[in-house]
């Protein structure tokens, strides 16, 4: 089958698992929803054919995989939403609308991702100018100043400022990965590069450490972090710039338990959240015990008890807590189904870094992959207590305007690497085959 | 480079595996512990969505409606607060208690006699709908018991003595099923304790009125027969102890009918210790003490009458001196009942010996108004023969005819009873009882009243409660 037929196929029965879970809902909520909002899946279902002709049209060699299952992530995202509250399934579609622009706006504009290793130093500064913005002028929700309000809009620039970082350090890194890879002294028999190329390094450590302070946030401090330390590991394949990392992390961790009661706050609530039961850990509990309700088989999409009234008994249930939702009402199997479609996500994306024939396309590539999966991980984590909690949405599922059009984004990114990778496979076979004589 | 990269998805992999472990162990391993966690909610949140079925008094009158208000159901008392500790409360932050706790599984729906859910219905995520319940209780009469009640503190049970179904059961203080929520603070600190059920969890002392008992024993064994001469000197000695009359009264010669209609403790010590400990305990047994009595209530909110020291009852078999046997034959020496216990004493005598099992849940009607359970009276203990019942019943009416209990006297129709006035650890304070039973001939209603310190007689204080009750109740044009 050809790439994009498969890709049609698989689109079609993203397109078949939500309208069943739609009917679900539909017929587990009679009485509280309206019919009319049929007209919804509708057009969730012309937005992702609209992105499959642009990538028939500009990207026809891309993997086949990656658009289904962000359709399918999207489809169990607004069903769930849709289920929690209709109004914010409406504002999501509106979102998934901006988020099909940006898609089909970085397929045309950049057409070619080596064009963005040219601007890498633009990118990484608006990446940071992002940041820097957010800890100046950012409003705070939850204690974690990750917000930019204007015009009515919040948006969350770490969210995109994550995809520009990505951009600037796979270039960067694939520049100075030789540099970056040999030894030039010696500290306690352990073998160093040179001092000055540790610069970036501190760089990214002293940036991790601001967004932890004045963002007081761990989830997008660890997160940008942990981006940088995969890529520089997978650029050099030296695996002292992971235990540096991971050492400068825990150091900053500390400090920062020490001085921000924030941070502190959270740990705590993850060592024992039945101390803070009433305050707190309120929301953490709530999302176990909902969690522990869906048991193996879950209630049903539309049927778990997820609302008091009109109220959500997990607060922020349909962003950062979405995962509580879906493991409620899909269950043991549901959920793990549901972590693995990420898993699934990620092998594809990690699959197009491997295959690409270039270092700046393998490290753009895979440090989306790495970026995309830990953050899954993270939030995940968070709300079943594997790890303290951190408000971070869950890629595509959770209801979040700035999240859904930045992954978007990132989707065609990939889309875009593996194209160029196939293209150029195809190109040096065309080539070995002329050579070898055959036509 | 390659290498690298999948060693950083190999790592995702194995993160991502403990996600997938640690939620197994939430929703599987740990689910059960964690739904049972008193921190949570959920499950009585959760019913809040079902149409909770009604409670109705026994005429059909609506005593606990379930209204609707924005998806939720939320409980209301058209007939304010009537027995409000045996129907109890329904409150998300408090739970459950009384009635709506023990018949929750039938309230809700969820009860297996009204038939498994269809399937259609759980895949279409149909929630079942409450089955109303109609007890026994008869709406006019518990008022007039709770009204009877009104300014006292104390109790009333009244049962059918033919079927054992309770007609009223009133325990005061009482407080309002409306407010609970609001009141929580202030009922759990109240020393008068409106939120204890006195009349199956109050445990007093039963003085005279447990004369009945030793009466049953002693005409059982042949002991004694309504006409055996006693003479009283105002003293009985034994062991090295002494039974007084109330009052220091010395009444000389008597026969026993006239002993139990003026209370005579001289005799009853007497004829106690001739019976002796171990066939009085047995006919005690006979009674239903050391055992709690089978109604639908929740566990902990019906307790067992007997011989209690600090709190804890005491086996039957424990040896008693014979001053203790005498003391426990006029109703003392640590012997406690509960109103509920003294009703079923008297429903003993007045249903020819036979102790029927009380109940208050008459009917269990399903959604589609089918009656998927109806109340069938079942024997619960034979206490004594027809024979003896026939004599005691007798006797018990000259306690109303001629003796202490001339109060609780009704025009026209026989009343059968025996007052109570027990002492209490406190000098003066006694606890007032009244059990009775009528007609005599035909009993319809057997009671009991039992009010806590008071410096007067059962015969003063609960025995014209009683006639009000039983007035009310036979003026009823039907009764369980």
């Amino acid at each position: 089958m050809k790439r994009r037929t498969t890709e049609l196929v698989y689109l079609i029965f993203a397109g078949v698992i939500s309208t069943m879970a739609y009917v679900s809902v539909f017929t587990g909520r009679r009485g509280d929803i309206k019919t009319s909002s049929v007209v919804y899946g509708l057009i969730f279902v012309a937005i992702f054919l609209i992105l499959h002709a642009v990538v028939r049209a500009f990207l026809s060699q891309a993997d086949p995989y990656l658009l289904p299952l962000t359709a399918l992530l999207a489809a169990i995202g607004l069903t769930e939403i849709y289920r929690i509250d209709p109004r914010y399934a409406l504002l999501q579609g509106q979102w998934l609308v901006v988020g099909a622009v940006l898609f089909i706006a970085t397929v045309l504009l950049v057409r070619d991702h080596e064009r963005l290793d040219g601007y890498r130093y633009l990118i990484g500064a608006a990446g940071l100018a992002l940041l820097l913005i957010t800890i100046v002028f950012g409003s705070t929700v939850n204690g974690s100043r990750l917000w930019l309000r204007f015009a009515g809009f919040s948006i969350q620039p770490s969210e995109f400022a994550k995809i520009a970082i990505v951009i600037f350090l796979a270039g960067y890194l694939n520049d100075k990965k030789e540099m970056l890879s040999i030894p030039t002294s010696h500290v306690m028999g352990i073998p160093l590069p040179a001092p000055k190329y540790f610069g970036p390094l501190a760089v990214m450590w002293i940036l991790s450490l601001l967004m932890l302070i004045f963002m007081k946030d761990f989830g997008m401090s660890l997160l940008f972090l942990a981006i940088f330390v995969a890529l520089i590991y997978m650029a050099t394949s030296r695996i002292v710039y992971v235990v540096a990392g991971g050492v400068m992390f825990s150091i900053g961790a500390a400090v920062a338990y020490q001085v921000v009661g924030h941070v502190q706050e959270r740990f705590q609530i993850w060592i024992d959240p039945w101390a803070h039961a009433a305050t707190t850990g309120y929301q953490l509990l709530q999302s176990m015990f909902a969690i522990a309700d869906g048991g193996v088989l879950g209630a049903g999409i539309g049927r778990g008890y997820l609302l008091a009234g009109h109220r959500p008994v997990v607060p922020d249930l349909q962003t950062d807590f979405i995962f509580a939702a879906v493991a409620n009402e899909l269950g043991l199997i549901g959920a793990v189904g549901l972590i693995l479609v990420y898993v699934l996500f990620c092998w594809r994306a990690f699959r197009v870094a491997i295959w690409a024939p270039d270092g700046f396309s393998k490290l753009l590539a895979a440090g989306l992959a790495t970026a995309f999966g830990l953050q899954t991980f993270i939030i995940i984590g968070g709300v079943t207590r594997l790890i303290p909690l951190t408000g971070i949405t869950l890629p595509f599922v959770s209801y979040g305007g700035s999240s859904i059009t930045a992954n978007l984004m990132l989707v065609a990114l990939l889309l875009m690497v593996s194209h160029r990778t196939a293209v150029i496979r195809a190109g040096s076979e065309h080539e070995r085959l002329k050579l070898a004589g055959i036509k | 480079m390659n290498k690298a990269i999948a060693r950083i998805f190999l790592v995702g992999a194995i993160l991502f595996a403990a996600l997938i472990v640690n939620l197994t162990y939430l929703q599987v391993i740990h689910a059960r512990a964690l739904r049972d966690n008193p921190l949570n909610h959920r499950g009585l949140a959760q019913e809040l969505k079902i149409d909770r079925g009604r409670i109705l008094g026994f005429d059909g009158t609506p005593l606990v409606v379930s209204v609707r208000k924005s998806g939720f159901y939320y409980r209301r008392y058209p007939q304010g607060s009537l027995a409000a500790q045996t129907i109890g409360y329904d409150s998300v932050a408090l739970g459950h208690s009384g009635l709506e706790q023990s018949m929750n599984a039938v309230l809700t729906g969820q009860s297996s006699l009204l038939g498994t859910q269809s399937a259609l219905d759980r895949l279409l995520g149909r929630r079942p709908h409450g089955a109303d319940v109609k007890l026994t209780l008869v709406p006019a009469v518990q008022k007039v018991a709770q009204q009877a009640l009104t300014g006292k503190v104390g109790a009333i049970v009244a049962l059918d003595p033919k079927t054992g179904a309770v007609i009223a059961i009133a325990s005061s203080p009482t407080y309002s099923l409306a407010t609970v929520d609001d009141d929580w603070q202030r009922l759990r600190s109240d020393p008068g304790a409106p939120l204890l059920n006195r009349a199956t969890q109050g445990l007093y002392p039963p003085g005279s009125s447990f004369k009945v008992v030793t009466a049953a024993a002693g005409l059982d064994k042949g002991v004694v027969t309504p006409t055996t001469i006693f003479h009283d000197t105002g003293t009985y000695v034994v062991y090295g102890g002494k039974i007084t009359n109330y009052h220091g009264e010395i009444v000389g010669t008597i026969d026993f009918t006239r002993a139990l209609t003026y209370s005579i403790n001289t005799v009853f010590a007497a004829v106690g210790v001739q019976i002796g400990q171990n066939d009085l305990v047995a006919t005690m047994m006979k009674f239903g003490l050391w055992q709690v009595p089978p109604i639908e209530l929740p566990g902990g909110s019906v307790l067992a009458s007997g011989r209690y020291e600090k709190g804890t009852i005491v086996s039957p078999e424990a040896k008693l001196n014979p001053l203790q046997v005498a003391a426990m034959a006029i109703g003392q020496e640590q012997l406690v009942a509960t109103p509920l216990q003294m009703a079923l004493a008297a429903a003993a005598v007045a249903n020819g010996g036979t102790i029927m099992k009380p109940y208050l849940v008459q009917q269990v009607i399903a959604p589609n108004e089918t009656v998927v359970q109806s109340a069938a009276p079942q024997t619960w203990q034979t206490a004594m023969t027809p024979s003896t019942a026939a004599t005691l019943n007798l006797m018990m009416q000259q306690v109303v005819n001629s003796g202490t209990g001339t109060a609780a006297a009704l025009q026209g129709i026989k009343v059968a009873g025996k007052t109570g006035t027990a002492e209490t650890s406190r000098p003066g304070v006694n606890q007032a009882w009244f059990i009775a039973f009528a007609p005599a001939d035909d009993p319809k209603i057997a009671i009991c009243v039992s009010i806590e310190n008071v410096s007067v007689t059962g015969g003063e204080v609960a025995a014209p409660l009683a006639a009000q009750v039983m007035r009310a109740a036979l003026a009823q044009p039907s009764l369980p």
